[in-house]
């Protein structure tokens, strides 16, 4: 009798705590997929969010495997409310089911909020337990609004996927990694600044349009598309990419990527002007080349012009950074790393005299199977 | 009291590794690096291993106390009090011993679930969770020691992938951040060491269940590796969370394990993190088991009429009680600081000062003898 009573007292306790929770159920609740924010002025906001909407089956045979057919569901809500308020709770007025954060994949900023400051965005998702840190942010040209509400694509799938998968490619190929994870590193590390993707609409499909670069949390400069690449390889180790060349006006080159490293040495790292050495290796293929101008032969020659054309742009590109006060490359904490005592206070005044200096070396693997 | 226990009572040696381990890996585990970090930066997986050292040092004293006493009677700490300094003055020092226990029972129930609350169920009520839990433990207690062997065994081995997922950091890592190598004081590591005693406490229970092993100069190998492989866990744990997260980052996360947890990717499993925090659970388990078997061994020593069924039940029902007096994250703080603090206070100062005794009384008796 008493083992019974033991046995049974704690189910009924796991019943009444049962009882006790609120669920959700994946069926029963909208999960918000992607928050956009423009901003309006005056600290007003107006902020979108989309959630999947799963479209019946077409096939109806191979339905049944469980997918919730709802194509009746919400697909996205927008509204006006202040700077760094909880899009998920602004719109639970107005969800047809509970709103929850759960599998949120992308957080996107017009350039008007990112140039105000993010500082109010990115605690609010630093201090979720549930947004996941493996979530894009990236800053959008013209309206977040349009880009996620457009029903004008190409593709069917929700929008959100798409420009994550966007965002995912090509962060595999030119782009540097700008998840959650990298950006929160960034921003709250010390001598260092985050970077994000921009994306634009274009017609029917999105595109990726270069970098925006923070100085802590607000966007101060843009790099171009074709800089993107010297950005990465001074940046971090990465194995695909594309890097266009014009060695003479309208004849271009194209390598390939095969892999690239990057090796940093510092200097008299606590001096008014550290020196900073890199010293970038890129083993690279041929992909296109103006007809007739490399071969074999012909392909040393080339690489010289290529290591003095790459540095000299890594150069010019960090001197850009210097003049601006940014630091996306994380220079300063190379410096850190190759300084005992690091004199961390006088950095932010030291680094604009910082000297850099650049050593590529281009080896060029294979020329294609013409000559 | 003083009997022998019976070899059938008795857990094999191995049990010496997987108790004390099972014992120091807990909840800390999540939380550590943001405050060892805080003193000494890139350079606290040196203060991870000191640490480890003293820890070892400790344990030496701890085993040495257990061995000395062998030839009177009873190895465990009940006994080495009440033999050293009379029945009366030993029983109040069980009584400092035992509610250091207590407390570790308390701080670890009350610790998980305010990670619950914040991480998975805020709604979660803290009553009803530690009474269902607490007549599970109350299941396992009634089983004797062997069954709570058992568990710490079975939790030893649930959360080995827990260490494994460890491994996606890899990718992530800026290696560069443990550059430039000892850039910092002695103080500041001294200081990093002392927050770590929280996390290598633990140990020193080996004084109450020592008795209950068989062949002990093999278990004193068990014990020592299984502090070892404390340091090893620890010290890998920190080093991962440097190279991860930026020093900027790491002080503004409160339970950085967990963080990166929530980065871990797999196709169909989303939120890792969830699934971590519900099966740390089982490291939970063993230790509020072992604790209140302990609380209720001291108990039965000091009375020996009251039977350890009995005093189990009013032992859990103060657990429940001083688990749910608990209300805010502040508090729990606070009482871990509490328990930290104590358990320094016991294992860096009070065990030695014992294992003096010990061997003062020792040569007083040889004295008289003669």
């Amino acid at each position: 009798m008493k083992q019974k009573a033991v046995l049974i007292a704690p189910l009924i306790a796991l019943l009444l705590l049962s009882g006790c929770l609120p669920t959700s159920i994946l069926d029963d609740v909208l999960l918000v997929e992607a928050e956009g924010i423009d901003y309006l002025g005056n600290e007003k906001v107006m902020g979108t969010i989309t959630m999947p909407n799963y479209v019946e089956n077409p096939n109806p045979g191979s339905a049944g495997a469980g997918l919730p057919t709802t194509a009746s569901m919400l697909r996205h809500l927008s509204g006006v409310t202040y700077d760094g308020k909880s899009l998920v709770d602004r719109f639970q007025q107005s969800g047809q089911m509970p709103i929850h954060v759960g599998k949120i994949r992308l957080m996107l900023f017009n350039t008007a909020m990112a140039k105000k400051g993010l500082y109010k965005q990115i605690d609010l998702r630093n201090r979720d337990p549930d947004s996941p840190r493996d979530m894009n942010f990236a800053v959008v040209e013209g309206s977040c609004r349009k880009l996620l509400t457009s029903a004008d694509y190409q593709t069917q799938i929700p929008v959100a996927r798409y420009i994550q998968d966007m965002i995912e490619q090509n962060t595999e190929q030119n782009y540097p990694e700008s998840t959650m994870e990298s950006f929160m590193y960034a921003y709250y590390g010390d001598y260092m600044d985050p970077f994000l993707p921009i994306i634009r609409k274009q017609g029917d499909h999105i595109a990726m349009h270069g970098l925006a670069l923070f100085k802590n949390d607000k966007y101060v400069m843009r790099l171009s598309e074709n800089r993107v690449f010297t950005f990465k390889m001074l940046f971090q180790k990465f194995n695909q990419g594309v890097y266009d060349y014009e060695f003479a006006p309208n004849k271009h080159i194209a390598l390939k990527n095969v892999h690239t490293d990057v090796n940093y040495k510092v200097k008299n790292g606590n001096s008014a002007a550290p020196d900073i050495y890199a010293s970038v290796n890129v083993s690279a293929q041929v992909r296109q080349s103006y007809p007739k101008t490399l071969s074999k032969t012909t392909g040393p020659g080339m690489e010289k012009k290529l290591n003095k054309h790459m540095a000299k742009e890594a150069v010019q590109l960090v001197r850009r950074f210097q003049r601006k006060q940014i630091d996306p490359l994380q220079l300063g904490q190379h410096v850190r790393s190759y300084t005992r005592n690091f004199d961390g206070k006088s950095w932010p005044e030291r680094y604009p005299n910082a000297r850099f200096h650049c050593k590529v070396d281009v080896t060029i693997r294979q020329t294609g199977i013409s000559e | 009291m003083n009997d022998k226990i019976k070899p059938a009572h008795q857990v094999g040696p191995v049990s010496a590794f997987f108790i004390p381990q099972t014992m120091q890996i807990g909840i800390g585990y999540l939380s550590f690096q943001h405050v060892i970090t805080k003193y000494s930066q890139q350079d606290a997986w040196l203060a991870a291993l000191i640490s480890g050292a003293i820890i070892l040092g400790i344990l030496w004293v701890v085993l040495r106390l257990l061995e000395n006493e062998r030839q009177f009677g009873m190895p465990d700490l009940f006994s080495i009090h009440s033999r050293i300094f009379g029945r009366r003055i030993g029983t109040f020092l069980n009584l400092f011993t035992v509610t250091h226990i207590l407390l570790f029972t308390i701080m670890f129930l009350r610790s998980y679930v305010e990670i619950v609350h914040v991480w998975v169920f805020p709604q979660m009520s803290t009553f009803l969770f530690s009474l269902i839990f607490c007549s599970i433990v109350w299941y396992i207690v009634s089983g004797g020691i062997r069954t709570i062997t058992g568990v710490c065994l079975l939790s030893f081995i649930y959360l080995m992938p827990l260490s494994i997922l460890t491994l996606f950091i890899v990718p992530h890592a800026q290696f560069a951040n443990l550059q430039p190598f000892f850039d910092h004081s002695p103080v500041t590591l001294l200081k990093s060491c002392y927050k770590l005693t929280h996390e290598y406490l633990g140990f020193e229970l080996l004084l109450y269940v020592y008795p209950f092993i068989s062949h002990p100069r093999e278990a004193r190998k068990w014990a020592f590796r299984s502090v070892l492989t404390t340091i090893y866990f620890y010290t890998t744990a920190l080093i991962l969370a440097i190279v991860y997260f930026s020093q900027g980052e790491m002080q503004n996360t409160i339970w950085p394990t967990v963080t990166y947890w929530k980065s871990v990717r797999f196709p169909l499993v989303e939120h890792i993190d969830i699934i971590a925090i519900v099966l740390l659970l089982w490291s939970l388990v063993p230790n509020i088991c072992l604790c209140s078997w302990i609380i209720a061994r001291a108990v039965k020593f000091t009375v020996p009429k009251i039977k350890m069924k009995y005093s189990l039940i009013v032992i859990l029902a103060l657990i429940i009680s001083g688990t749910t007096m608990i209300h805010s994250g502040l508090q729990v703080k606070k009482i871990n600081d509490v328990y930290a603090t104590y358990g320094a206070l016991i294992i860096y100062i009070y065990l030695p000062i014992l294992l003096f005794c010990q061997w003062i009384k020792k040569k007083c008796g040889r004295g008289a003898a003669s």
